[in-house]
């Protein structure tokens, strides 16, 4: 297999982001773990050798699949959030952000902001919006808030409150500096009013850090955990929607469902002000 | 579970045989295994040989309910519930498939491909030569019929289009699949039966591609040297977890199916690369629409 690097003369191309078939990729693995078919045996081979090191990364998954549903049903239920974006869009699952936000409110619009094409191709091809609504895909990299608001407000109207959300993304800008930067840039585009969503790991499992350097030997796009207290930290300025930053389990769990095993990812929604 | 229309013919809305002799056939395959038991033991069992074993668990053929109960209980499955459910996916893997009235201009590969389509939840395909037959309208299907079967008399030429259009019910059905087709521009530049049918096949492939669950990627000239050097293929997946994706490509005169991990992760990638590689679904409407104006 030759790999097909994007040519800088192709508008809609993201320069050496062309799909390496030959080391792991982030967004495949997770659809392995989730138990889908869209990755290949370099993925399936770094996935078992990740939950072999550390087992609890399946329920990670899972749990932050279900984090993201709870999330977004409250921002478009009870928070009446009408607007989404939805930065680091993953190869598309079940129940994606559009899909739960368009079930409580079918108007509901949607931006997915990605810079690999092999999630934007599947997202442009499998992520249908419903008749009322719309769903666009914006081709960025979110280190550059700038392009991002530009792109978003093509489709979106950044008067009017956004729901802003970065589910297990933001581990992989390796410096958190950097990362606090790209909340905070995003977060200054949008009017009062609008949330903040994030979900990620923090470093309170040895086992975690070890297979995410396992993982990171292997070639594939690091991804950083945080401290409790940095994670805290992306939230300064919001006001804290109940119950707060916490285990993602503990965010307003839905009744009857029992928890998880124990895993160290966090989670929380905050309003700007 | 099937459905069969008033008239008696089994609707495409119905599931088909297929994934109920690919399902049943996967859990046989692990009973099998965890039982200990040989090929040919089990075949000895159902008085049949080992490849009438092997082809039952790649669910290739049809199963008769004795020989499935006698297999779980040569293999220890002694559980009440358990028996029921495979014996009900049995009887599911024998309901007649929609096609099964074109028996007399199908060949029995292209009834096995019918019956994974019909069942099929994302449909992938890449074009090199011809719009796709989900697409087709009955001109252009005719002159591509035309095509293969020159000295064949008017009436089965009607009968093999018939049977190409009766394929599009899928997409119109309660719950239709989503199909994901990318297509190379030669496909869209040979004028299959003439400009005139031609311009209408275009302009209804702009049509479809409108519709929530049909993307169309066309992958330009100006891209050159994209990677499927092999020519037209298709990628069916199915909504059931343990039923893994088949690719299927068609041949002159038979097909080829391919479900092993290592032969489908090698077209996904091609599909893959083809689609990153395309103009966007919006971007190839307007191409399309330029084709149109300028034929």
């Amino acid at each position: 297999m030759t790999d097909v690097s994007s040519s800088p003369d192709e508008p809609n191309a993201t320069a050496g982001t062309g799909i390496d078939t030959t080391v792991p990729h982030s967004a495949r693995i997770w659809n392995y773990w989730l138990g889908g078919k869209d990755n290949y045996a370099v993925d399936r081979a770094a996935g078992d050798q990740f939950s072999a090191i550390y087992p609890g990364i399946v329920d990670i998954a899972r749990a932050d699949r279900a984090f993201l549903g709870r999330v977004v049903r409250y921002l478009a239920g009870e928070a009446g959030v009408r607007q989404f974006l939805d930065v680091g869009t993953g190869l598309p699952t079940a129940d994606n952000t559009h899909e739960v936000a368009q079930r409580v409110v079918p108007e509901s619009r949607i931006v997915y902001v990605d810079n690999d094409p092999l999630v934007l191709a599947h997202a442009r091809a499998l992520l249908a919006s419903s008749p009322e609504g719309s769903t666009h895909y914006v081709d960025a990299n979110m280190a550059d808030p700038g392009k991002v608001l530009q792109e978003a407000a093509r489709w979106l109207d950044l008067t009017q409150p956004v729901g802003l959300t970065f589910m297990g993304v933001l581990g992989h800008v390796i410096d958190h500096d950097e990362a606090r930067s790209i909340v905070t840039g995003l977060l200054e585009g949008l009017p009062s009013g609008s949330y903040l969503a994030i979900n990620d790991s923090v470093n309170t499992s040895e086992e975690l850090e070890e297979a995410l350097r396992v993982y990171e030997a292997s070639g594939a796009v690091p991804y950083r955990t945080r401290s409790v207290e940095q994670f805290v930290g992306y939230f300064d300025g919001l006001d804290l929607v109940e119950p707060g930053v916490v285990l993602v389990d503990d965010w307003r769990p839905d009744p009857g469902v029992g928890r998880g095993p124990e895993i160290p990812q966090m989670g929380g929604v905050g309003r700007k002000k | 579970m099937s459905t069969v229309q008033r008239d008696g013919r089994p609707s495409v809305n119905g599931p088909g045989p297929t994934v109920p002799r690919l399902m049943l056939g996967i859990q046989l395959h692990r009973l099998r295994e965890a039982a200990g038991i040989t090929p040919d033991q089990a075949g000895y069992e159902i008085r049949a040989s080992r490849s009438k074993i092997s082809r039952m668990e790649n669910g290739q053929v049809r199963f008769k309910e004795r020989d499935v109960t006698d297999l779980l209980t040569l293999y220890g499955v002694t559980d009440e519930q358990t028996r029921a459910t495979l014996v009900a996916l049995a009887k599911q893997a024998n309901t007649p498939g929609w096609w099964s009235r074109y028996g007399d201009v199908m060949a029995d590969w292209f009834e096995a491909y019918l019956g994974l389509e019909t069942a099929a939840s994302v449909i992938r395909t890449f074009e090199l030569q011809f719009v796709n037959g989900l697409f087709q309208t009955e001109d252009y299907a005719r002159a591509v019929t035309m095509l293969g079967h020159t000295s064949a008399p008017a009436a089965e030429i009607d009968r093999r289009v018939s049977l190409r259009l009766g394929r599009q019910d899928i997409l119109t059905g309660l719950n239709p699949p989503q199909v994901w087709s990318v297509l190379d521009e030669g496909a869209l530049r040979r004028p299959v039966g003439g400009i005139a049918v031609m311009r209408a096949q275009l302009k209804r492939l702009a049509e479809m591609a409108r519709l929530r669950h049909v993307t169309i990627q066309v992958v330009p000239f100006s891209r050159g040297g994209h990677t499927a050097a092999g020519g037209s293929f298709t990628v069916l997946r199915f909504s059931q977890p343990e039923v893994p994706d088949v690719v299927y490509i068609e041949q002159l005169t038979s097909a080829l199916y391919l479900d092993k991990h290592e032969d489908v992760d090698h077209y996904m990638e091609v599909v893959n690369h083809l689609s990153t590689e395309a103009l966007t679904p919006a971007q190839s409407v307007k191409f399309i629409s330029e084709i149109i104006r300028d034929m």
